[in-house]
């Protein structure tokens, strides 16, 4: 259904109470109009009945009186019989408003006069017979008039009755009669004296009493019999009961049976199926009750009339002030209904919609206010957000941009060394968010695999900028430098200068010298690889140190560890251990060295394979939860396999250089030995002797006397030149590649002796070891 | 045109002794009302005239009661109260009952409230002047309650001004006219003669036995078609008012519908034989022979009247 509009609601609500005030002030004053009404209504019928019956009583007192005057006169001359018809007569003259009179006697009283003497005088328009009317028709002896106060023994009033005598004169009228019984000193019966009356005269007296439009006058005699009715089918013919032989009605029982006895008083009731009022009295000592028969809606006809004028009034009123209320707040409200319209039209998004401006200060006034405020906001902010967005955008892009940038700075080609058998190398770094603060790389120089994992302190662009300085860093110095703790030292050293964001990062830097398989290493706060090979798998022993950043200066240590064939060395930054399904239980390092044990025992080894398990055990225990922190991994598996030493000799000599021949024989028959052509032979003379010249000349002090030892090993694809001596500890390969360009002079000394070392052999390596420099340089040979 | 208001004349008179020979006046004992119902009927629903009589009815008036009528002869037929009709044998006028319509004693007595009549011992009681009531005076005398009997002509009022301690009524007619008054009836204050051993049938239809002998085949068919009137009116009680209000009107009576309804309903239950539940229509020898005997052991008949005086061959 379809919910009114709020004027409509608001007027009806004003409209229902302003009726409900109305009824509640008009019932009190109806009911109290009422109840003045009708008592001014009794008293007003009251009044009229009882002058009425006043008027009517004078009459009938008058009656009585004329018969009482009359009565004397008869029982003085009852010696005369026909005195009888002059007296009868003369209370008919003397009393014109007398219809008739009779002087009845007992049968035979008179014996001269027989069975019949009634002396009857009848007035008729004011002449009047008189007659004696006893007849055989006329037996007078039988009527109520001559019985009546005979029976009674006193006088009294007849019903009203049509008198008839067929052999007479009589009356034409209805007439009423007092009659007064006739006696003897002896106080014997012996006649009636009937005075008459016109019922007519009474019933027109009577009738006219008429106090409102419609009410009428009754008349009932003792037996109920209407004797004055304006309904003539009801006159003479019914009694008030009538209607109650065939269908009780107490109400009109009741009325009855009080009028009947003589009471006086008011009755409410319907009569003829309408509610009126009934005011009623006895009519003297007749026996008759006289009733004034009011409708209800005479009496309450004005009141009526006001109740419905005022009700018309007041429903009119009711109708117009809802229809004015709805009007007028309806246009009122015809500015919020406009303001609802544009709010929709804004919020569709036409945000340049015009809000009418509402001149009121009303609260209309302020809504409105209140809204043209809010769109100029809302259109503020949106061209807000919308610069935001772009710049959003714009940044994404170049997030994107970085992301690849970074992604291009870490190794991404697998397997990096094809060709090689010793090495096997694979990694994957998955950062969290677009740019990580992961890091890994290695690369190969010299024989040796440089390898390094990292992860910078915290997460984004500034972790990413700081991966990519960490990075360059190992780069660079590693490149010349071999030694890890050396490589993490100098990292450190340049990233706590100036490090004002209080940036670190965990390192861990390893060099696998490959021919032999030894690995130094240096661990900068990170956790510990694992080694998973054919002895078994678990962790590397590390130091934890600092982690690069923290502490300028910082000594970290160098470890180092021999890596057996086929070992893989599985690295890893904390994305591994703390990953995070999405109840935040991690994934912890139990885990994964339970993995990796696992793996261990199914001989799973390949870098590759490894991280696959890794990568999917990690998905399947974080499942739907966000990626939490980058995450990578990088598994060196080495893979070399030392081949059956077939050849070797060693040479001792003293640094003197006039040595350098036996060295020079000693190589050549090594040469020799190993088949190499006189070319190689040649070079490689070059390059040992370029070594050992190197120690001979600077490893001692000048004037001490040193050894340098010569071991040759030959697995029969590959010659090792192990140069050993226990001077000065001197890393030749950490120095920098001869910059060829220059002129000798500027190049500084023994820096284009290395450059022709590495020119001429495959491999070099150097270590100092037990407080011996130990140099080894490696020919592959040619087959 | 003198001539022509003689010959008028001599015309209308012929007519109406033509008229006077072929009548049929019936006569009912008392004014209008529907006591006689049907006999207005088969007059109004033509069943006189089905059967060939030409019926008048004639009320009685003052000076010309039912009675004098039949034996002045002006009219052939008449309403009659069992009792009445012994008292006319008795008196030596034959007369035959041709139709019996009264099953039933209909009349009661009627004592002011918490009054009891049969302890009234010589107590003014009320009597129709125009003599009816002969079982009740029987009645007052078997009982020993001595009434003193106070004659009245034709209303209720001697009984409703206090003037007289009882008076007698006819249960279809001064009964509701006595209810009409606001008076209270029941058992105690009312006697019904038919529940005290009185149970003498009352109106029938009379004629003198001598217009009956001269006119037998006339009689009959006025009997059979009264008869035809009164099973018509126990069939159709409402039409049946409607008649009896057109003659109550037509002859002024100070009555109503309502009374004439209350009327109608009671002489129609008085119609049925309380015995054999049916409306037979004939006299009852038992109840002829109690009557005659009642009345002549009580003075009012000089001789018992035998069943067969009354009855029609």
């Amino acid at each position: 259904m379809k919910q009114k509009s709020l004027s409509t609601r608001l007027s009806i609500w004003i409209v229902l109470l302003a009726g409900l005030i109305f009824i509640a002030a008009l019932g009190v004053f109806f009911n109290e109009s009422r109840k003045a009404v009708r008592l001014e209504a009794i008293q007003h019928a009251t009044q009229s009945l009882d002058n009425t019956i006043q008027r009517v009583t004078n009459i009938l007192t008058q009656v009585k009186v004329a018969t009482d005057n009359t009565d004397w006169l008869i029982k003085r001359h009852l010696d005369a019989p026909d005195s009888m018809f002059v007296y009868s007569r003369r209370i008919l003259e003397n009393n014109p408003i007398l219809n008739g009179c009779s002087v009845a006697f007992e049968p035979f009283f008179f014996k001269d006069r027989g069975l019949y003497f009634s002396a009857y005088s009848l007035n008729t328009n004011g002449l009047i017979q008189t007659i004696q009317e006893g007849n055989d028709y006329y037996q007078y002896f039988s009527m109520d008039w001559y019985q009546l106060p005979k029976l009674l023994d006193h006088p009294c009033w007849t019903e009203p009755f049509s008198d008839f005598n067929p052999q007479g004169i009589s009356s034409p009228d209805m007439i009423i009669s007092y009659c007064k019984p006739l006696k003897d000193e002896n106080d014997v019966f012996f006649g009636t004296i009937s005075v008459d009356l016109s019922l007519e005269w009474l019933s027109k007296t009577i009738s006219a009493v008429k106090p409102y439009p419609n009410s009428y006058s009754i008349m009932i005699g003792q037996g109920g019999t209407f004797f004055v009715h304006p309904d003539t089918t009801k006159l003479f013919y019914q009694s008030i009961f009538t209607p109650t032989l065939i269908k009780a009605d107490t109400a009109i029982a009741g009325l009855g049976h009080a009028m009947q006895t003589g009471q006086e008083g008011m009755r409410q009731l319907t009569v003829d199926g309408e509610d009126c009022y009934v005011f009623y009295k006895p009519l003297d000592d007749t026996g008759w009750s006289v009733g004034i028969v009011c409708p209800a809606m005479d009496i309450f006809g004005g009141y009526y009339r006001l109740i419905n004028a005022i009700i018309g009034i007041v429903i009119v009123g009711l109708l117009l002030m809802l229809m004015i209320f709805s009007g007028i707040i309806s246009n009122h409200l015809e500015p919020l209904v406009e303001l609802s319209y544009q709010a929709e039209t804004i919020a569709s998004g036409r945000f340049d919609e015009e809000i009418t401006e509402y001149k009121h200060n009303d609260e209309i006034g302020k809504l409105n206010e209140s809204f043209r405020y809010m769109q100029q906001s809302i259109v503020r902010q949106i061209e807000e957000l919308k610069q935001v967005n772009e710049q959003k955008g714009r940044i994404q892009g170049e997030l994107k941009i970085a992301r690849d940038i970074q992604m291009a700075m870490l190794p991404k080609i697998f397997p990096p060394y094809p060709d090689r058998d010793d090495i096997d190398v694979f990694g994957q770094l998955t950062p969290a968010k677009e740019v990580g603060g992961d890091l890994f790389d290695f690369f190969i120089r010299d024989e040796k695999l440089f390898f390094c994992i990292g992860d910078v302190s915290g997460k984004g662009v500034p972790a990413s900028l700081y991966m990519v300085v960490t990075k360059a860093l190992f780069r660079t110095i590693s490149a010349h430098e071999s030694s890890p703790e050396k490589i993490i030292s100098r990292i450190n050293d340049a990233m706590s200068e100036d490090n004002d964001s209080n940036m670190f990062v965990t390192l861990f830097v390893g060099v696998l010298d490959l021919p032999t398989g030894r690995m130094h290493y240096c661990n900068a706060g990170h956790d510990a690889p694992i080694l998973i090979g054919n002895t078994g798998a678990g962790l590397l022993p590390v130091d934890s140190n600092l982690p690069v950043g923290v502490m300028a200066n910082w000594k970290f240590t160098l470890q180092e560890t021999l890596i057996d064939p086929d070992t893989t060395i599985f690295l890893y930054t904390d994305g591994l251990p703390e990953a995070e399904n999405i109840n935040h239980d991690q994934f912890e390092m139990n885990r994964t060295i339970d993995l990796a044990h696992n793996l261990q025992q199914n001989r799973v080894f390949s870098p590759t394979a490894i991280i696959e398990r890794m990568t999917s055990a990690v998905h399947e225990f974080v499942g739907e939860a966000d990626q939490s922190d980058d995450l990578t991994m990088l598994a060196i598996q080495y893979t070399k396999h030392h081949e059956e030493i077939k050849y070797q000799r060693t040479l001792t000599l003293t640094n003197d250089l006039k040595r350098v021949p036996r060295l020079n024989t000693f190589i050549d028959e090594v040469c020799e030995a190993n088949g190499f052509d006189m070319s190689s032979t040649m070079q490689i003379n070059l390059a040992i002797e370029e070594a050992v010249v190197n120690v001979m000349n600077y490893a001692y002090p000048a004037g001490t006397v040193g050894n340098v030892t010569i071991e040759v090993k030959s697995n029969g694809s590959e010659v090792s030149f192990i140069i050993i001596d226990s001077g000065t500890p001197f890393d030749p390969t950490a120095k920098p590649e001869v910059d060829i360009t220059l002129s000798a002079e500027d190049r500084s000394i023994g820096g284009l002796g290395i450059h022709l070392i590495r020119q001429i052999m495959d491999h070099i390596n150097y270590e100092r070891v037990n407080g011996r420099n130990v140099l080894t340089l490696i020919k592959k040979i040619s087959k | 045109m003198k001539r022509f208001i003689i010959s008028g004349a001599i015309f209308c008179f012929t007519f109406l002794i033509a008229q006077a020979q072929d009548k049929f006046i019936f006569t009912p004992q008392w004014t209008a009302q529907a006591q006689f119902a049907g006999y207005y009927v088969a007059l109004e629903k033509g069943f006189y005239k089905d059967a060939g009589v030409d019926v008048e009815i004639v009320h009685p008036s003052i000076t010309q009661s039912a009675i004098s009528r039949i034996r002045d002869n002006k009219s052939q037929a008449t309403t009659l109260q069992l009792a009445q009709a012994l008292e006319i044998i008795d008196d030596g006028i034959p007369i035959v009952n041709i139709l019996q319509t009264s099953m039933n004693n209909a009349m009661v007595i009627v004592s002011r409230r918490g009054q009891n009549p049969l302890k009234q011992v010589g107590a003014k009681v009320g009597i129709w002047n125009a003599g009816f009531g002969q079982i009740a005076q029987c009645m007052s005398k078997q009982e020993n309650l001595n009434y003193q009997w106070v004659p009245f002509a034709n209303s209720v009022n001697l009984f409703i001004s206090g003037a007289i301690d009882a008076t007698l009524a006819m249960s279809y007619n001064e009964y509701y006219q006595l209810l009409q008054t606001g008076i209270e009836l029941n058992e105690t204050n009312v006697y019904r003669f038919y529940n005290h051993g009185y149970n003498i049938q009352e109106d029938g239809l009379y004629m003198t036995r001598e217009y009956y002998e001269s006119h037998k085949e006339q009689a009959m068919l006025f009997a059979e078609a009264s008869r035809r009137g009164w099973e018509w009116a126990a069939e159709n009680p409402e039409e049946t008012l409607e008649i009896v209000m057109k003659y109550v009107q037509m002859n002024h009576i100070a009555t109503n519908r309502i009374l004439q309804q209350l009327m109608l309903d009671e002489v129609l239950k008085l119609l049925v034989d309380r015995e054999n539940k049916r409306r037979i229509y004939t006299l009852r020898p038992d109840m002829v022979e109690q009557a005659s005997n009642l009345m002549f052991e009580n003075g009012m008949l000089s001789r018992p009247i035998k069943y067969e005086e009354l009855i029609a061959e």
